[in-house]
């Protein structure tokens, strides 16, 4: 297999297709009213939404814009706005800063300074109001989470992964791209470099060292049963870093399940009881 | 035996875990299907229940003959028709064996049904864990010739439909339950059984969405050249009718006569090579 880009070309007419089929089907099947899910004005979301809305109509997506005060950015909002007004869907703002200063006061243990813990309390607090919604409005939690976040657990464990559904979770951030360009996501929000907005000024391709491009393809090459070796040489990459790509994408999986338990009885929980859902 | 007759291709999405609801579908499409004419309806795979039930298997599976295999059997004799459907199949002789079966059952009554050899245990699919993959092939006389059934993944094993094949079918039918990334697969193969066999090949395959897998439908009626006699619709439910006309068969084998080409001491080196593979 020769990794290049056009390996994740896909058919994204055929794609779009199945995704709202999809999306639909299950909201059918559950008998829910429609779909929540959170609009950072980021590509994902506004894919995740747009795909909603295009499934089920505008009226019965709800767009919930979370922002905050230390990493709040004027763009962003005006990004889930324009994709809000494009695709017909409902909104709602609801600023979180004082929920998450009264959670800051009330942990013993808070550390101003650890900016990761600070930062997974946001995505946390963001799934509380999803679910609220959810759940007073008997809607479906439509995630945004993409493949290549997933497979490397760039991701909130129980925060932004959380939902119902994640429609967009069997497609690498590239093309994901792809998709909302497909389907008329505003190109401003396609180019601009992707942030999980947890502290001021964080990018997820510098943090991860790596552009997705890159990425995307070195974890392709994984999905396909490819040894590092090989995909170092293909993409004339250092070996080590190819490997510590796999690693960590090996070391995230308890991000990605229902937590462990230790098998006890005749059928157990993640093991062996094994129900279709939906 | 009728050497003309015609077929309709029942594609159909499951209600999953409701037999009910599914057998009263059964009832509509072979309705529409005798409307229009038809003398057999084929169903998909596991038809009756739907096909990712996982552990449900044990509570949904059931004798053939059975309490479902005779509520169909009463909508064969209604509407004197010739129906294929498949089920779990709880084996006669232990509690909780399971097969992946096929059942003909005809204007009589139950004429025959045959369990899946291949079971897929691979990528998306589990069947080895939940089922014992059967022996005989499934090749029924009947007053619309000899039948003979298949399932699936048996397809993709060109030495099942030979042998079914060889014990007579002129009609094969694989009854299928195949999600949408593996179309091209089955579209080639489909047409690759019919060829090499020159045989008419009826595959029907599931549509609708079950625990996140689209199946994307596309059954077709292939005649022993191969070409497309008729076609259902991608993804969509759909029923569609298409012409068996087994004179057609002989000016294929003397054009293409694979069937007298055939070479049986390869039979047996194949054998060698599988066992020591």
């Amino acid at each position: 297999m020769k990794l290049t880009q056009q390996v994740l070309d896909l058919d994204w007419e055929e794609v779009k297709t199945k995704i709202t089929r999809f999306i639909r089907d299950y909201v059918e099947k559950t008998k829910a009213k429609g779909v929540v899910l959170g609009l950072s004005g980021g590509i994902d979301s506004s894919t995740a939404a747009a795909l909603s809305a295009i499934a089920l109509g505008g009226d019965k997506v709800l767009g919930l814009m979370l922002p905050e005060k230390e990493t709040y950015n004027p763009t962003d909002i005006s990004h889930a706005k324009l994709v809000a007004e494009k695709f017909g869907i409902k909104t709602e703002t609801i600023d979180i800063t004082p929920t998450l200063e009264a959670l800051r006061k009330s942990i013993p243990i808070y550390d101003p300074e650890d900016k990761l813990c600070k930062g997974n309390l946001k995505a946390r607090t963001r799934m509380l109001y999803l679910y609220y919604y959810a759940n007073k409005l008997n809607l479906i939690v439509c995630g945004s989470s993409d493949k290549s976040e997933v497979m490397i657990g760039y991701f909130t464990k129980w925060g932004d992964v959380a939902a119902d559904i994640s429609p967009l979770m069997d497609l690498y951030k590239t093309q994901v791209r792809k998709l909302a360009r497909h389907i008329g996501i505003p190109e401003e929000i396609i180019e601009k470099p992707p942030s999980p907005r947890l502290w001021p000024n964080q990018t997820a391709e510098e943090e991860l060292g790596l552009k997705y491009e890159v990425l995307d393809l070195i974890l392709y090459g994984l999905e396909h049963f490819m040894k590092v070796e090989q995909i170092a040489e293909q993409l004339s990459l250092p070996k080590d870093l190819v490997e510590k790509v796999k690693k960590r994408w090996k070391s995230m999986e308890h991000k990605r399940r229902m937590p462990l338990t230790t098998k006890l009885q005749y059928r157990t929980i993640g093991f062996d009881f094994r129900l279709p859902v939906a | 035996m009728k050497q003309k007759f015609k077929v309709a291709l029942a594609q159909i999405s499951c209600k999953r875990g409701d037999k009910e609801a599914n057998i009263q579908k059964i009832e509509e499409y072979t309705a529409r299907a005798r409307q229009q004419n038809a003398e057999l309806v084929i169903f998909p795979e596991l038809s009756l229940t739907g096909y990712t039930i996982r552990d449900e298997l044990y509570d949904l599976a059931e004798h053939v003959p059975g309490p479902s295999t005779t509520a169909i059997e009463k909508i064969a004799k209604k509407h004197e028709a010739f129906i294929v459907y498949g089920l779990p199949e709880l084996s006669d002789k232990a509690q909780a064996t399971i097969y992946n079966t096929a059942v003909l059952v005809g204007p009589q009554g139950f004429v025959g049904k045959y369990r899946k050899m291949y079971l897929p245990t691979h990528s998306v699919f589990e069947e080895k864990r939940y089922f014992r993959p059967g022996y005989q092939t499934g090749v029924f006389n009947t007053k619309l010739g000899k039948i003979g059934l298949i399932i699936c993944y048996d397809i993709f094993f060109p030495e099942v439909s030979r042998l079914t094949r060889l014990e007579g079918a002129q009609l094969i039918i694989c009854i299928s339950a195949s999600p949408a990334v593996r179309r091209g697969f089955f579209e080639t193969l489909t047409a690759a059984r019919a060829i090499e066999n020159t045989a008419f090949l009826a595959y029907v395959n599931l549509v609708g969405i079950e625990n996140g897998l689209q199946f994307w439908g596309g059954s077709r009626l292939l005649g022993p050249n191969g070409r497309v006699l008729a076609a259902a619709k991608y993804d969509e439910e759909d029923l569609v009718i298409g012409e068996v006309d087994y004179s057609d068969i002989a000016p294929i084998e003397a054009f293409v006569p694979t069937l007298r080409d055939l070479r049986p001491e390869l039979f047996d080196k194949l054998k060698e090579n599988v066992e020591n593979f």
